[in-house]
């Protein structure tokens, strides 16, 4: 399965965001997604999670050569600040979410199982969500984007904010979590970038590339990163 | 000194221009013909600054005219047995006596000082001290014309109408003085935002003394008010000397201002901890349902302290009012008499009541700051039948909930109407209640249709949209101004419903088109 993004458009007033994007992003691989600040990385995950209307361009799902649009479904986007509706319990959230998807989700476990594969103890299970610590949350939304297998992940710096342990099990649980899915993930931190990602993309005055590690160590790569970053930031 | 005045006047214009143009960029339609770059278009920053130097004399005059046509002028008219002289200045005495505390200038942590003091790093003392002056002049030259113009025409002699703005000035001057002590001595900072629970008991008991003690007879002599004010001119004069040798003001701001900027930050923040507040911690509460209407049984439930209950509250209420009418009726029919004819021309008015009884805006406050601010973040929810299937059930719901008091008040109206002596046109009793009834619907459809259709809110739980509140501001003034309307009960009962029922077949059917696509996260 591929994801293809054709010419994609965003300009707010004269200010043109994103330009030109055209990539086509293979399923099986995390995607690391730098640019400087203000480059557009969220308003390219907002376009792409059709929470604002693209100007120009299209996307779509290529599967066996076959293209789709992209549905609502594919799409499970993970935000850095965690998002859950605070006046459920955890399990009333699960519980909630698993009833009205009964009928895409495979191989469905029970709510337990699921809290245990995300190491949620169960003494927190039962805890209204207002009262979830900031990891506990993250956890929780990743949870649910984890068991609706979205096509398309997104992640927009979903770990800067977690304490060295959560974010260990986090790292394991995404590698665990992209095969058969395109993973695209926008960090500031190049470390974890190069720690966790397959291919690292730029997003840089607009249009999307990739920059080929080809046999450099990761020191050297760091650095033509960040060369690549400046030099067209400052074009 | 002269520059410091030239550059805090120069900061707080850019501040208050900018400010215009940001409301500006807010107006629906304006804000898609203003361009991106407002803030570098000359002609606007000129007519931006031309409305703050409106807005700058206003200040100095605007409020003050008000202050003295409707505090002292209006209010004076109340009392006919007094004497308007002694009463004007005993009214005017009392009320300075509270804005010496309560409206200081000095202890008022704004922006405009955050901004001058901590940000941008300009001596505090000189700061202060131009600001000051330049507040309390604006005190006594805005005091001056009305002080005279009104104090003339209640017959008060020329010389104390003079003497007034700096009495009043005179008085700000000694109690700031006096803070200022208080400051050296404790290290505590007096704010004028956050007054003490004794400041405000003394401020209800000088209310009281202003207005009440004239009701009971009780006036001061003009003498007396008269020596007050002069000696409170004195006292100024005496504590300028404190305010221009106090040195401590950078450190005295630093804490006033930390503190209210602090709380700045938090407003956003406490709103969400105010919205999660009315989530009940009933660890009892659960549903059997599956889906949908687990999720909505769930909220309702949890909800109750804002919906049931407060609903619930008001039909109570309103019972409480039909049998009081009731019985009133019964004791003293001559009482219904005279009522009977405003049963049947008073409905418009009834709009403005179940407009204010309506828990529709609470209802979506609370289902965006509780439920959809983070379900609207996961895609699953944004499921084009998902959207509609909740909106079925969320109209439900709201109506159910309004319906109750909307019941309670139909009924005892139609009830009333008849205790009262009834009609010849039995018709009468059930367009009133039903157009009550329908009233009630027409609310929980506007509000959940127009939160549907117009989704205001941000990620960050902010309103963004300025078509939402000019719809609400709009809802309340068409309200409001059906208080003015008196037309027959049929007739407005007849279009009320009428409307009512067209309005909810629109609103459904433009929910049903749109609401998949705008009801989104804005960004």
């Amino acid at each position: 399965m591929r994801f293809v993004i054709e010419h994609l458009e965003k300009h707010f007033e004269k200010k043109e965001v994103l330009r030109d994007i055209n990539f086509a992003f293979e399923s099986g691989k995390i995607y690391g997604l730098l640019g400087r600040n203000g480059a557009g990385k969220t308003t390219l995950f907002n376009c792409l999670n059709q929470d604002i209307k693209a100007d120009g361009g299209n996307f779509y799902l290529e599967e066996s050569g076959v293209r789709r649009d992209v549905a609502a479904e594919d799409i499970g986007y993970v935000l850095s600040t965690p998002t859950v509706p605070e006046f459920l319990t955890g399990r009333e959230f699960l519980k909630f979410f698993i009833d009205i998807n009964e009928k895409t989700i495979s191989n469905p476990k029970s709510l337990d199982e699921y809290f245990d594969t995300m190491s949620i103890e169960p003494e927190d299970r039962d805890k209204l969500l207002k009262d979830y610590s900031h990891g506990m949350k993250n956890k929780m939304q990743m949870l649910i984007n984890m068991i609706a297998q979205p096509n398309i992940l997104l992640l927009d710096e979903p770990l800067t904010s977690l304490d060295v342990v959560v974010a260990e099990e986090m790292k394991q649980l995404l590698r665990s979590l992209k095969a058969g899915r395109v993973t695209i993930f926008s960090t500031h931190i190049m470390d974890l970038a190069l720690d966790l990602c397959d291919e690292i993309v730029l997003l840089n005055r607009g249009v999307l590339e990739v920059v080929d590690k080809a046999n450099l160590d990761n020191q050297e790569f760091k650095e033509k990163i960040i060369a690549a970053l400046r030099e067209e930031g400052h074009e | 000194m002269n520059k410091t005045l030239r550059i805090s006047f120069s900061l707080k214009n850019t501040y208050r221009v900018n400010s215009i143009l940001y409301s500006l960029k807010q107006v629906p339609i304006l804000k898609r013909l203003l361009p991106g770059t407002l803030y570098q278009v000359h002609g606007l920053k000129v007519f931006a600054n031309i409305l703050s130097a409106i807005w700058e004399v206003a200040s100095i005059f605007l409020g003050k005219f008000l202050y003295f046509l409707i505090l002292l002028a209006g209010a004076g008219m109340l009392y006919k047995e007094a004497a308007a002289d002694r009463l004007f200045l005993h009214i005017l005495f009392f009320l300075t006596v509270i804005g010496s505390f309560a409206n200081t200038f000095l202890f008022n942590p704004s922006r405009d000082k955050y901004y001058a003091m901590i940000l941008m790093r300009m001596n505090a003392r000189e700061y202060t001290l131009v600001n000051y002056g330049y507040a309390v002049g604006k005190v006594v030259i805005g005091f001056l014309p009305f002080a005279i113009l009104f104090g003339h025409s209640a017959g008060v002699p020329l010389w104390i109408c003079l003497v007034i703005p700096f009495f009043v000035a005179g008085l700000k001057i000694t109690v700031a003085a006096v803070s200022l002590r208080q400051y050296e001595k404790t290290g505590d900072a007096t704010n004028e935002n956050g007054l003490s629970k004794l400041a405000w008991i003394g401020m209800i008991l000088l209310l009281a003394a202003a207005y009440g003690l004239p009701a009971i007879g009780v006036i001061l002599p003009a003498g007396v008010t008269a020596g007050g004010m002069l000696l409170a001119v004195l006292a100024g004069l005496i504590s300028a000397r404190k305010v221009l040798t106090f040195r401590d003001y950078r450190d005295m701001y630093q804490q006033l201002l930390a503190d209210s900027m602090n709380q700045m930050d938090t407003v956003k923040k406490m709103a969400q901890e105010q919205s999660r507040k009315v989530i009940s911690a009933d660890i009892g509460i659960t549903s059997r349902k599956k889906g949908f209407e687990f999720l909505n049984e769930l909220f309702i439930k949890r909800h109750q302290k804002i919906l049931w209950k407060s609903s619930k509250r008001i039909a109570l209420v309103s019972l409480c009012l039909v049998l009081g009418g009731m019985l009133a009726f019964y004791l003293a029919p001559e009482i219904g008499e005279k009522l009977n004819r405003l049963f049947l021309t008073y409905l418009p008015y009834f709009v403005f009541i179940m407009y204010a009884v309506n828990r529709g805006t609470g209802f979506t406050r609370a289902l965006f700051m509780n439920c959809d601010h983070s379900l609207l973040t996961y895609s699953f929810f944004k499921q084009p039948r998902f959207v509609l299937k909740l909106f079925q059930i969320r109209l439900r719901e709201i109506v159910k909930i309004n319906l109750l008091p909307a019941f309670v008040i139909g009924a005892g109206l139609s009830l009333l109407l008849y205790m009262s002596g009834g009609t010849d046109n039995p018709l009468n009793y059930g367009v009133l209640f039903v157009s009550i009834i329908c009233m009630s619907i027409f609310f929980s459809v506007h509000y959940l249709t127009i939160y549907y259709l117009l989704q205001p809110y941000n990620a960050g739980t902010e309103i963004k949209s300025g078509t939402y509140q000019l719809v609400l501001s709009g809802t309340y003034l068409v309200c409001f101004f059906m208080m003015q309307l008196h037309m027959p009960t049929l007739l407005f009962g007849g279009l009320a419903i009428v409307f009512c029922v067209l309005y909810c077949i629109v609103a459904c059917v433009l929910v049903y088109r749109f609401a998949p696509k705008t009801f989104r996260l804005r960004n």
